[in-house]
Parts: structure tokens; sequence; C-alpha cells
């Protein structure tokens, strides 16, 4: 076992090793891989986006929320009007819908305040059921398109960046959507970790552990959970822009649009390990991944499972993914970076800076 | 005034169903504190159950009995065998088990009966155009009596089950404080099987009673009663069986006031958003349910 003192210069190699591991896969996903692969990518981007938000609230809050898929549905609907009918340029469309998404967070916030644990599930949960029937309301038919939806809402043309070099067709799409999801990404992950490690976070955790105990010491509860909740919707109506630029099409049924979207948001989340900054981002990738994988086998006949499936009418992919996350909450019942964590302690352990040394971080 | 029966009828029959689902969910909390989000998709395959049963010949009755019992062994041993052992480490992940659960069913069903053509279940009860009853000039319909009727006396025998027998004590002490349980020698494994059983069994019968309701079986039939059961559940009080029951009924005729009285502004497609909505004021006003017990908390 190797022990490694916090800060020291062991541990910024280590950091550094890891920091080059990551910069080497993301050049080499978008230069060397198929376009339909990076779309993946830029799938597990997007959910990566929502489920940090929604760590943000349950993970590192405590607050329970089956209605992120409204935030993601906000995001991905401001983007598709803005730019459908008011002609906007994509990439502005990102401000806008964090700002409308933040109001609506707030708003949603209300309730948090005095309803608590799975009371709060079912209203939130009402959010996520409303949010699809008010798109398609067709008094709001004017804005919305109603249930048929809102189409080709994406970058018609595809804007140069100098690293990039240009982008020409499909493929290059795919390339960029893999680049803006990145920024994306990183500017979520950012954000989150700015939190989390601040005062702020600190009062996010304790009203996670005992809220009442938080109230006493000082935290201002309502504050906090309006703001907390304000900046994740945020931060979730990211995501659904990206996807909506991603696809071109926004609808009412929608990927990740309806109660649905919030129960994956909420899978990704758990997975890969709530309340932990990586969680969602190994979530995102191994769901993906998963979902991707089952798919595949659920199409092809032949081997061991054409052999146990054989009988089956429709394929057996979300079986098989239902069984394999059983499997992986009995493994690790805190999630993929929970085991992580747990392994990695045998064998590199960082012995942390003592309480009240001096050295600058 | 006639519509207003009419609605009221109605509203009693598709109440009864979600409060049967409700029931399930709360006594589930009750005894386990977690919500069972695979409660409806239970519900389905065991309708499925019912069904075929029905198909090779079993009279329906007994095929529903039956089908109850396939949703007892469904729903404890689920509880015996994957839940119990997730929720030991952790809580969130018995939520991400009951969602495997939800697709894990719905799949499954999809794979067995998804490609025959519509299954029609036949009704429990007489469900020809004539056979109804005028009552203040609505129409109440046999099936819609018949519905109304089985719900409440298995609401009934749940009851007496809850208070009066020694097992509905058990399941009382089980749920208040498990470890004191145990102690006094309760066998608390088998009271938690057992709540997860009831769940199913009644899940298995209201998912029947709306499958003859609706007529065609499919793998999303209980999708949309599970989100009335669960309202039902939260604004009775999660730990309320009374409270369930009465919100369900409550939810089931205020659905069809709404949707009857409004029918530009909220019809059929908004009765769904707008019961939440009514739901979420009155949670506002009383966070944890109508018939709910405040938690207090020591600090």
């Amino acid at each position: 076992m190797l022990r490694i003192d916090e800060g020291s210069t062991r541990h910024w190699l280590l950091r550094l090793l890891g920091f080059a591991v990551i910069t080497f896969i993301v050049v080499w996903v978008p230069t060397q891989m198929s376009s339909s692969r990076i779309g993946q990518f830029t799938d597990a981007f997007i959910l990566m986006i929502a489920a940090m938000s929604l760590n943000l609230v349950l993970g590192f809050t405590g607050q329970i929320s089956i209605g992120h898929s409204a935030f993601f549905g906000i995001g991905g609907y401001t983007a598709a009007i803005l730019i459908k009918d008011h002609g906007w340029s994509p990439g502005y469309t990102f401000y806008a819908a964090a700002v409308v998404a933040f109001v609506v967070g707030c708003v949603v916030a209300l309730p948090a305040l005095r309803i608590r644990g799975i009371y709060l599930a079912l209203v939130t949960l009402a959010v996520a059921v409303l949010f699809p029937t008010l798109v398609r309301w067709k008094k709001l038919a004017w804005l919305t398109d109603g249930s048929k939806g809102m189409d080709s809402v994406r970058y018609e043309d595809v804007p140069v960046w100098p690293i990039l070099g240009e982008l020409k067709g499909r493929e290059g799409r795919a390339v960029f959507m893999f680049w803006l999801g990145l920024i994306v990404v990183v500017a979520t992950y950012l954000v989150c970790r700015g939190i989390v490690k601040s005062r702020f976070g600190r009062a996010l955790v304790a009203i996670r552990d005992n809220e009442t105990a938080a109230a006493v010491m000082g935290v201002n509860l309502t504050t906090t959970k309006v703001l907390v909740f304000g900046v994740s919707a945020a931060l979730c109506a990211l995501g659904g822009v990206l996807s909506t630029l991603k696809s071109g099409v926004i609808t009412p049924d929608g990927q990740y649009v309806t109660l649905l979207g919030s129960i994956v948001f909420l899978l990704v989340m758990i997975v890969g390990g709530a309340g932990t900054l990586w969680g969602p981002i190994i979530g995102g990738l191994v769901y993906v991944w998963l979902d991707n994988t089952t798919r595949d086998i659920g199409t092809s006949d032949s081997g061991i499972l054409g052999a146990l499936f054989g009988w089956a009418d429709q394929s057996p992919a979300t079986l098989i993914l239902g069984l394999v996350l059983v499997v992986i909450m009995f493994a690790a019942p805190y999630g993929l970076v929970g085991l992580a964590k747990r392994l990695g302690r045998k064998v590199v352990v960082i012995v942390p800076r003592p309480v009240g040394s001096s050295t600058p971080r | 005034m006639e519509r207003f029966f009419q609605y009221l009828f109605d509203g009693l029959s598709l109440g009864s169903i979600y409060a049967l689902l409700a029931l399930g969910l709360v006594v589930v909390f009750r005894g386990t504190g977690h919500l069972n989000f695979a409660q409806g998709e239970m519900a389905m395959i065991c309708t499925f159950v019912v069904w075929q049963f029905n198909d090779w010949g079993v009279p329906l009755v007994l095929s529903i009995i039956l089908g109850m019992i396939v949703g007892f062994a469904l729903g404890a041993g689920v509880e015996a065998t994957i839940i119990r052992g997730v929720a030991k480490k952790s809580q969130a992940g018995v939520f991400v088990v009951s969602i495997a659960l939800f697709l894990g069913l719905n799949s499954l069903a999809a794979m067995i009966w998804g490609s025959l053509p519509p299954e029609q279940l036949p009704g429990l009860f007489p469900d020809e155009p004539d056979d109804f009853q005028r009552i203040f000039g609505a129409v109440w319909r046999y099936e819609y009596i018949g519905v109304l009727a089985v719900a409440l006396v298995l609401m009934g025998l749940l009851f007496l089950l809850f208070a009066k027998t020694k097992f509905g004590l058990a399941m009382r002490a089980v749920a208040s404080n498990p470890e004191s349980a145990r102690l006094a020698g309760i066998p608390t494994g088998i009271v938690l099987a057992s709540s997860w059983g009831i769940a199913g069994a009644m899940g298995a019968l209201s998912g029947t009673l709306w499958g003859g309701i609706v007529g065609e079986l499919n793998a999303g039939l209980m999708f949309t009663v599970f989100i009335y059961a669960s309202a039902a559940a939260t604004l009775g009080g999660f730990d309320s069986p009374g409270g369930a029951v009465i919100a369900g009924l409550t939810i089931g005729v205020g659905e069809q006031f709404l949707a009857g009285y409004f029918p530009g502004w909220i019809g059929q497609e908004m009765k769904l958003s707008a019961a939440l909505l009514t739901i979420f004021v009155v949670l506002l006003v009383k966070p944890s349910g109508l018939f709910g017990s405040t938690k207090v908390e020591r600090v």
C-alpha cells in the first residue's frame, strides 16, 4: 500500500497522470472514433450534466427531486423557441435557458421549504408529469407547437473554431457537438465543484445531514434551498439545450422530457455515486454504455442470450439493463465511485494535510 | 344534477381502483419505509397472469385468486431476495432496485405477451351496453358498481387484518420499531415479506379490475394508475391506510368533476395534471398529507 501526503509532489504527479489520461481519452474519441460512437459520448455528456445538476439537490442537499426532466425540457424548449421563432444563434440560447430554468427552479423550491422526504418526491413528480401536458396543451400551442413538437433546431452551419478547423456535414456536426458538450460538462463540473467546496456547499451538506441542526447553526434554510434548486435547474436546462441541439428535435414525448427522464437521471446519479463530484460523470458513461450494449445484445439472435431469450416476442434489452442495475446495487451500494474509493484505498492512501497547517493550497 | 351524480359514480369506481393500489404502497411504506416504484408493474404482470389462466380455461374468479397468489409470491419474493439485501447497505440503492424492477417487469411482460393481438380481459361483471342502473338520472353501470363493491370489501378485510388479528399487531409493531419487535420475538423477516406480498396481491386485484374496465391489456396498463395511486397515498398521508382510501376516492371523484365541468380548460388531457396541482396546494398547507403523522425530530 502506498501512502502519499496531500499536496506533496507525488500527489501532484498522480493528479497530473489522471488529468493526462482524461485528456488523452477526450482527444482520442472525436479524432479516432466513428461518428455514431462520438454521438454516444455526447449522449453521455448530456446525462452527466443532468445528473450533476440533480446531484446538487439530492446528493448534496438531500432534497429528492423527480422533477428534473421538466427543467431539462424547459431548457430544450427555450432553445427551440428562441432559435425557431426569434432567430437566435444557438450558442446564446444556453444563457437564456439557464436564466429561465433558474427562475422556474426557484419557484419549484418553494414547496421544498415545507414538504420533505417522500412527500417532496410526489410534488416534484407532479412537476415532471405536468410539464409535457402543459407543452401539449392546446392553449399553449402557439408557443410550443403542441404535441408534434419542434424540429430542425440545430446549427445550420457549424461555427468555425480555429482549433478544430473546418467541420463539414454530419460527421463534422457530430465532432462539433462533442466539443460543445464537453465544454458544458466541464463548466457544469466546475460550478458544482465550486459550490460544494464553498461555504454554501457546507450549508447544503448540513441541511442534508440534519435540517433542524443546520437551521440552529445559522444556515438560512429558505435562501439556501431556493438557490440550490435554482442553480440545479439552470444546469439541468443546459443539458436540455445540448440534447435539443444534438438531435435537432424536441417533442413533449421526447427523450428525457417525460417522467422517465427524471428516473434515468436518478439512476445515473445513484449508480455513479450520489453526493460525489465524479459520480454523475462515471454514471453517465456507464449508463450510456450499458444502454447501447444491452440494445445490441437484445437484437442479436446468436450466442447464449439468443438461446436464453429466443422465445421472447420482444427484445430483452430493458430486462437485462434492469438485472445489471440490481447487480450493481448489490456490488456497489454507494455507487461506482463509492466502490472505486473503497478499493482504491487498498492501493493508495492520500494522507490529508494536518488540520490548521498554513500551507497555501 | 344528473351530471353531478354521473361524475360522482364514475369517480367513486375509478377512485376505488386507485385506492387499492395506493393501499399497497402504504402497506409497503409502513412496513419497510420504501416507495415501491414497481408496484404498478407488479400489478400489470399479475393482470397478465390472470388473463393467461383465464385463457387456459380456468374460470375467471379462480384465475383472479390465482393471480393474487402470484402477486403475493412476487411481492414477498422480491422483498426477501432483493430489497432486503440492498436496504441493509443503502437506502438510495432500494430506489434504484425498484426502478430496475419497474423496467425489468415491464420488459418481461412485453417479451412474453407483447406480440399477441391485444388481449381482451373479460370483465368480472356484466358489461353489455344495457347493463346499468339509473340512479337520480345518472347511469351507473353494473361493472362500475361491482368494481366499487369488490374494492370496498377487500379494504374492509384488510382493515380487519390490521386491527383485529395478531398478524396485524405484528405488522404495526415492526413498522413502529423493528428492533424491539424482533426482541419481542416477532419474526420480522416474515412480516416484512408478507407486507410486500399483501401489496402485491392487492395490486393484482386492482390491475384486474382496471384491465376489465380498459378492456385491452398492454405493458403500460398501470402506469397512469400508479401515478394516481402514489398521489392518493401522498394526499392521504403515506403512513395512513384509511387516508389512502379516502384520498383515492377523493381523487377519483375530483378528477371527474374537474374534467367534466371544465371541458375546455382541463378536459381529459389535463385532468391528471389538475388533480396533481390541487394535491400540491393541499400539501403546502398539510405537508404530511391529510391523515399522515407529522415526524417530530430530536436534534
